[in-house]
């Protein structure tokens, strides 16, 4: 049988949808262990970001960060912390943020730091406040990157979260942990299964905001280049 | 007014971009800083605003020294514009215009209004407000610049090479643009440029630098041209300045015959008679060139023959007399095969024509150049 | 920290370490063997670029345990299966910047070089990739620098890695196997990041030394998709 027979059958059996540790219970969850995360980055990563491109310090930190945090393995870290510090929620909340912030920072630096110059300069020039500048002209400008920031950071905290589980965090990860653990291909193909799909849906679902989102002239331009 | 004084600006590792400036720019005039690269105008032009501070003098702006302003004030009371526009490309071209007047306070719709008052100003169509830069050309993005630093009314405006960027037409397009806002508008304006000819056609006084920030000559153009201060002035200025300075002299003194002009309903035989080297055919009626006849080609037509039906040499422009210069008048007359220069009326009707002797004496009598020649050491 | 375990199981570091090794590289050097033609003509024939990059970003966003797992019933439980994975991974990193790196050269090069008489084939090798090449060598080094992270998550499907010292150190309560193993994962990235980089510098003696690494595909890229 094929991976997507095996998650087929496993996703169509109504049992599966009921009862404690369900289809929808443990989407739901995974859905609150990756939001959070990504929203504690967010905060921490954009206006860090934002800062560094506008004043150009520590940008050779960012740099730094930028090619480091891809060598960390995140099952490493994980199992790191669950050793420490047992299973609590900063156990796995607090990988996941400090995981996550790179990419959205990252991002926002370049996002700002890449506005074209002369548009910087005039809006210097025309009597704009520093924190005018940054919020009516320059992060405007950035958001085509900021949000693929927040994009790469969010797929990756839904990756993340599944693996998380075998440290014991409920979500997706589960079916496939606890699949693996009795040798049943089924909850390890359909949790799987359901985990690409959520993977896709918040690719679309950037796709949609970023249509949302970035003025109309910058996306116009884009395709214009 | 704004005065630089003892302005020097030097760079951490030496360089010393402006070197203790001293210079007056007057109100409601056009002062155009030129000079070659790296002679320090833009670094001049930057300090009015504050985008670059001196290391050493002050610069004062209506008798305030503008250290003593806060910057983001001081520059909302300065319009600014560049050669690469610096327009926001995330918004449309009235939101752009509306930039700094909404940063004052303005309702957005009141400052979209004043936005298409300025596109109108500035030459271009209303249609293109709702627009976003990277729609319009070159150009029109250059003209939306402008209309954006004037947007909310300064008395100054700083301009940083802003034509340089597009092509010869359209320059000149521009160019003339700004002559007719800053005769209606007056303001102080300040432009910075490269282009020596730029600097002519738009200033009503040019500071010339040297190289490594120092002035050279600070002059109306006209005055750059017949007196230029010394050698690097005289070669920046270049070497057909006697021709170019005649652009200011107007045409009006320029004596015209009317001695070789016949109309084409007049005969070979009237040709002959007037025993001029070359007639000038004029149409019947409106009076307007038609071009130059060799009357040594005559001798082989019939006399009763009229002058309209002979083949015309052309002549190349005509010289518009009360409009033109003694430049263009000279100019005709080098282009005519007859080496007379045509002079017209506003309607194009002929009223004389000028030889190579009698543009001799217009050129000489312009200006006192005699008394000026006689001046020099 | 139990110091003197790693000297009596060195063997045993040594062959995951190797192991993961393996599993890091083999499937970046595959990546970029296959992102080669692609992105040559991703970057010749335009419209074939974004919906390339659409099914790119489709795959880069498949989290690495779900794609191991959706491979098992057609390779089973092997390192096929990882390096099968990490290389579609690995692609969707070096795939844009081949891209980038080629529409990077200035269009002056290009067109001296055709005007010269190179035929397209021998422009393409000797002219356009060489100075691909930083571009390209940035998105092979994050690409060996992920797989060799990401290899490690192919322990839980049992394919062995340097991830074995946390699975074991978390099942024995063992804190040094998972502090080494972190080290050698990290330290193992950082060497074959270095060994690039020096590469780089061997293939470019042109160069001007940038101070900063691009060591992502130009977001722009990014966007052009559909998606």
């Amino acid at each position: 049988m094929s991976f997507f027979s095996w998650a087929w059958d496993w996703v169509t059996t109504d049992a599966n949808w009921h009862g404690s540790g369900s289809i929808p219970q443990q989407l739901v969850a995974h859905l609150g262990y990756s939001a959070l995360p990504l929203l504690i980055a967010a905060l921490i990563g954009v206006p860090v970001g934002v800062l560094i491109g506008h004043t150009g310090r520590g940008a050779v930190t960012v740099v730094n960060v930028a090619n480091a945090w891809r060598a960390i393995p995140t099952l490493g870290l994980l199992i790191l912390l669950a050793v420490f510090l047992g299973f609590s929620p900063i156990t796995w909340l607090l990988p996941l943020v400090v995981l996550a912030i790179p990419p959205i920072l990252v991002n926002a630096y370049e996002g700002i730091a890449g506005v074209d110059p002369s548009i910087k300069d005039a809006a210097k020039g025309m009597g704009m406040t520093p924190w005018q500048q940054v919020t009516r002209v320059e992060v405007p400008n950035a958001l085509p990157l900021i949000l693929v920031g927040l994009r790469t950071a969010a797929i990756f905290v839904v990756a993340t979260a599944t693996i998380a589980a075998y440290i014991g965090l409920g979500g997706l990860g589960r079916f496939i942990i606890d699949g693996l653990a009795s040798d049943q291909y089924g909850p390890v193909a359909g949790g799987a299964l359901l985990v690409v799909i959520l993977a896709v849906l918040v690719l679309a679902l950037f796709a949609g905001l970023s249509r949302l989102v970035i003025p109309a002239g910058l996306r116009k331009q884009a395709k214009t280049e | 007014m704004i005065t630089f004084q003892a302005v020097t600006k030097r760079y951490p590792d030496g360089t010393v971009a402006v070197d203790g400036l001293n210079l007056e720019v007057p109100e409601g005039k056009t002062m155009v800083l030129v000079g070659p690269s790296g002679c320090g105008k833009t670094t001049s032009l930057r300090m009015i605003n504050r985008l670059v501070e001196p290391t050493e003098g002050a610069i004062f702006l209506d008798g305030t020294d503008i250290r003593d302003r806060n910057p983001a004030q001081l520059r909302r009371g300065i319009g600014y514009v560049i050669q690469q526009t610096g327009l926001f490309p995330h918004r449309t071209v009235e939101d752009n215009i509306g930039t700094v007047p909404v940063l004052n306070g303005w309702p957005r719709k009141k400052a979209r209004d004043r936005a298409r008052e300025l596109l109108t100003l500035v030459g271009l169509d209303q249609e293109l407000a709702r627009r976003y830069p990277h729609q319009l050309s070159g150009g029109q993005q250059q003209r939306v610049g402008v209309a954006r630093a004037l947007a909310a009314d300064p008395p100054v405006l700083l301009m940083d090479e802003p034509f340089s960027a597009v092509d010869p037409v359209v320059r000149a397009s521009l160019q003339d643009q700004l002559l007719s806002l800053q005769a209606e508008l007056r303001k102080t304006v300040v432009l910075v440029t490269h282009d020596i000819e730029e600097a002519i056609k738009v200033g009503d006084v040019v500071a010339l630098f040297r190289p490594h920030g120092k002035l050279a000559q600070v002059a109306p153009p006209e005055e750059l041209l017949a007196a230029p201060a010394d050698d690097y002035v005289a070669s920046f200025v270049g070497f057909d300045r006697g021709i170019r300075r005649l652009g200011f002299i107007a045409a009006e003194g320029l004596a015209l015959g009317t001695g070789p002009v016949l109309p084409a309903d007049a005969t070979v035989a009237q040709a002959m008679a007037s025993a001029e080297p070359w007639i000038l055919v004029t149409q019947t009626g409106s009076g307007s060139p038609r071009g130059w006849v060799d009357t040594a080609d005559l001798a082989v037509i019939p006399d009763g023959t009229p002058l309209g039906q002979l083949d015309t040499k052309g002549f190349g422009h005509a010289f518009t007399v009360g409009a033109d210069s003694l430049r263009a008048a000279l100019d005709a007359a080098v282009l005519s095969p007859a080496g007379q220069a045509i002079g017209v009326d506003g309607d194009g009707r002929v009223l004389g024509v000028a030889t190579f002797d009698q543009l001799r004496a217009a050129i000489q009598a312009g200006e006192g150049w005699q008394a000026r020649q006689k001046a020099r050491p | 920290m139990m110091w003197s375990w790693i000297p009596s199981n060195g063997s045993l570091i040594w062959n995951l370490t190797w192991e993961n090794a393996k599993l890091g590289v083999l499937p970046a050097l595959i990546g970029l063997v296959i992102s080669l033609p692609l992105g040559v003509i991703a970057a010749r024939w335009r419209w074939f670029y974004p919906p390339l990059l659409t099914v790119i970003n489709i795959l880069y966003a498949i989290p690495s345990l779900a794609l191991f797992i959706a491979l098992i019933p057609a390779f089973g439980l092997t390192d096929t299966t990882v390096i099968i994975a990490l290389t579609v991974f690995s692609l969707c990193v070096i795939l844009p910047n081949v891209v980038a790196g080629l529409r990077g050269v200035p269009a002056a090069v290009t067109q001296a070089a055709t005007a010269m008489g190179y035929g397209p084939f021998r422009r393409l090798v000797t002219v356009e990739l060489p100075l691909a090449v930083p571009v390209i060598l940035a998105g092979l080094r994050v690409g060996v620098v992920a797989s060799i992270s990401l290899a490690s998550v192919g322990q839980l499907i049992g394919v062995s890695s340097l991830g074995y010292l946390f699975i074991d150190g978390l099942q024995r309560s063992f804190p040094t196997e998972i502090y080494v193993g972190l080290v050698l994962v990290i330290a193992l990235a950082l060497a074959c990041d270095l060994i690039l980089v020096a590469v780089r510098r061997a293939l470019t003696p042109w160069a001007v030394r940038p101070r900063r690494e691009r060591a992502r595909p130009r977001p722009q890229q990014l966007e052009e998709a559909a998606i």
